[in-house]
């Protein structure tokens, strides 16, 4: 009896172990195997039957494979014989993301990758796996991609490249604007002005505004570009008058006015705002270029009306220097332990000196001077050029902007958002909110080493 | 030791030795490391690692979120004990004859074989304010302003609760249905001709006779929700405002968005040391209620 005991009291002992490493063990759900090596095989050559290597390059981002990398690695392929690059996709998302981290870790065959966020390229940097890229003489980033390349450099080097442009902006229903009289709002329009907008613009059947969650705060980012994180003094600014002018204008968007969705109806429902506003459901949709691969789908988005384009508003017009969100990004890095550097660094030029084109028509337009702009701009409205508004477009996604590169690391976005969520579920007052929030990003900074 | 039993014993092993073997490599040795990293300010993948002997755990009993993850722990928790109790009312139903009763059976156990983000998406749409079915349905009877559910932090742990409850239900359902088929029918006799009926019957012989079966499930129920955390991050990922971060999802966002390993390292240790104290309690606790 007492032995059975003894085995019971372990076998609840071995149940709680074997439930902490579920809780810890949960991590690289998978990671994918290559072949891997040093990744080059030996082929005989047809004409002389000399052995010539081929250099086999692992390139991972987060497109998926058909909305144009096939098509970049196919034309590269056929090119080159002697460099054969093979593309991975992986989920930009936190799992996605630690997918790529272990196999840049363990070494499984990636030797090309992007980044999409800067604290992923920081992170990537400190672990050593991003090649310093001032080792190449023969290219100069700056001078190619324009003065907000050098955003994405940290202290004072490059670790990748920056290869796309883009600014999140405003998709309008030309249509709409125009039945009710309203121009294309200027480039320098406020968040009061497009309250305005989204006031006239509702009608029974349709929104006035609607948001796409990717870039809620990108109008906050702006603010905390403009005014700055932290305070001169060190602490958190994400109290700034400002983004209560900016949370509470939007609150009143949605309660007051009711021109725009509620948060709480927008999170419970996962609205497709994207296809909400291809469908005609909303005049004016708050977003950015990744819109075009369903806009220009009108197989499954038919429309019948132009779309225009105009900047993403300023929080008011007390904002000072206001910089659009975005600028440059898909930061393409090198593999710090890849044994193929040069052949990668060959490639990354190619690519990201138009290889790349084929990736346009899903509204990734290369940020390289090297590029035709226009080249870029007829593949993007191939077959649809009859559908957009070409002058606003060309002011707004092919325009030039000031813009910054987001980099607020995961934890204070993830702190923002839980206490502005109180605010706008009207849980909360939004004084008390933004105390909150700056109490808590406080914290956080005392705890940075 | 006889010759024979020796075979029996290697044959033992042999059978053993694939889960075993699995359990270590899987299990046991990433706990250990883990173990290890408690002491250490490891980010994922950065080699720059430095001991820092009890920071982490100093820094957890300082965390606001970590007390909030743990008081939603509990709510979460509490669907446990709902859950077992409806499942053994369930079990009782379809344990007589019922019309239906291996369609019902298996329309109770059908949650627990489904895919939990199918599960997910489709009490998403359940629970939607204002189109769902269910606040359609309250509105109907005349709730004029039925719970926002995943729309307001008060009623999302909630909603979570009742998803939970009807996940599990099938499986402890399942489990009763095994316990009262394997009921002494003489002692419910006996009680019948001693003049027990109904409820009393179900109270004072079926509930003792199956309190076995109630502790087992309250014990893996426990360990099983504690550690559960795919649900909650496919519908609310924690929010709003962190009302449905319990502590497993806090240590996944910790290591695997934060990337601070040694950190939610110390979480898991922390509420490994729970789910042993519950566990300890219940089994100390089980001489006042379980009849074997």
């Amino acid at each position: 009896m007492k032995r059975n005991r003894w085995m019971s009291a372990s076998l609840v002992l071995a149940l709680t172990v074997s439930l902490l490493a579920a809780c810890s063990g949960n991590g690289g759900n998978g990671g994918e195997v290559n072949s891997g090596g040093n990744g080059k095989t030996e082929t005989e050559s047809s004409s002389g039957g000399k052995k010539t290597e081929v250099i086999k390059l692992k390139m991972w981002g987060g497109v998926p494979v058909e909305a144009g990398p096939q098509a970049v690695v196919d034309a590269w392929n056929a090119e080159h014989p002697d460099i054969q690059v093979e593309y991975e996709r992986f989920v930009n998302d936190d799992a996605g993301n630690m997918k790529l981290d272990t196999a840049l870790t363990t070494g499984q065959g990636a030797d090309l990758f992007v980044n999409y966020a800067m604290p992923r390229l920081k992170q990537r940097i400190d672990a050593g796996q991003a090649l310093d890229l001032s080792e190449f003489a023969d290219y100069n980033i700056d001078e190619q991609m324009g003065r907000d390349a050098s955003q994405w450099k940290v202290d004072g080097k490059y670790y990748g490249m920056p290869t796309t442009r883009g600014i999140s902006f405003m998709w309008l229903n030309k249509d709409m604007l125009d039945a009710a009289g309203l121009p294309i709002p200027p480039a320098d329009w406020t968040w009061a002005d497009l309250r305005e907008y989204a006031k006239k613009l509702k009608t029974d059947a349709t929104w006035g505004l609607l948001r796409h969650e990717a870039i809620f705060m990108n109008p906050f980012n702006s603010v905390l570009e403009s005014v700055g994180v932290t305070r001169a003094d060190g602490t958190s600014n994400l109290d700034h008058p400002l983004l209560k002018e900016g949370f509470s204008t939007w609150h009143d968007m949605m309660f007051a006015d009711k021109s725009t969705p509620t948060y709480g109806e927008q999170m419970t429902s996962k609205m497709p705002v994207d296809t909400m506003f291809l469908k005609g459901e909303s005049a004016m949709l708050d977003a950015g270029g990744f819109i075009f691969r369903n806009a220009n789908n009108l197989t499954d988005n038919p429309r019948t009306f132009k779309i225009a384009f105009a900047t993403t508003p300023r929080m008011s017009a007390d904002q000072q220097g206001a910089k659009a969100a975005g600028g440059l990004g898909d930061v393409l890095s090198i593999n710090a332990k890849s044994a193929n550097k040069e052949a990668a660094w060959q490639f990354l030029k190619w690519y990201a000196d138009g290889g790349m084109l084929p990736m346009a028509a899903g509204g990734r337009i290369p940020a390289s001077k090297s590029v035709n702009g226009d080249e870029a701009a007829a593949l993007l409205l191939k077959g649809v050029e009859d559908k957009y508004d070409i002058d606003s477009l060309k002011k707004v996604v092919f325009g030039q902007f000031e813009t910054f590169v987001e980099s607020l690391p995961q934890q204070v976005v993830d702190i923002r958002k839980a206490e502005y969520e109180k605010y706008l579920l009207q849980q909360a007052e939004l004084d008390a909110s933004l105390a909150e929030m700056a109490e808590k990003h406080n914290e956080f900074l005392k705890q940075q080493p | 030791m006889s010759g024979w039993r020796k075979k029996e014993r290697l044959w033992g092993l042999l059978f053993i030795g694939p889960n075993l073997l699995g359990v270590t490599l899987f299990f046991i040795l990433p706990a250990l490391f883990s173990f290890g990293l408690l002491f250490t300010d490891y980010r994922f993948a950065n080699p720059d690692m430095n001991f820092v002997g009890l920071g982490n755990l100093k820094r957890l009993f300082h965390d606001e979120l970590f007390y909030l993850a743990l008081k939603n722990t509990a709510l979460f928790l509490a669907s446990v004990p709902v859950s077992i109790g409806l499942a053994f009312l369930v079990a009782l139903a379809l344990n007589k004859s019922v019309y239906l009763r291996s369609l019902l059976r298996a329309m109770f156990f059908m949650p627990y074989i489904t895919s939990g983000i199918a599960i997910a998406f489709v009490w998403m749409l359940l629970f939607q304010p204002s189109k769902g079915p269910i606040n359609q349905l309250l509105r109907a009877v005349g709730i004029e302003n039925p719970p926002g559910w995943f729309s307001t932090t008060d009623t999302s742990m909630l909603a979570i609760d009742i998803i939970w409850i009807w996940f599990m239900l099938g499986y402890f359902m399942i489990i009763y249905l095994a316990a009262l088929q394997e009921l002494n029918s003489e002692l419910l006799e006996a009680a019948k001709i001693d003049g027990a009926r109904g409820w009393v019957t179900v109270r004072r012989i079926i509930w003792p006779l199956v309190s076995p079966t109630t502790f087992l499930l309250l014990v893996t129920g426990l360990i099983m929700s504690i550690k559960t955390f795919g649900i909650i991050q496919a519908i609310t990922q924690g929010g709003p405002g962190n009302s449905t971060t319990i502590v497993s999802l806090y240590v996944y966002r910790t290591a695997f968005s934060y990337y601070e390993m040694g950190y939610a390292s110390a979480i898991s240790w922390v509420l490994f040391a729970i789910i042993l104290f519950i566990t300890l309690i219940q089994w100390f606790g089980q001489k006042k209620w379980v009849h074997y």
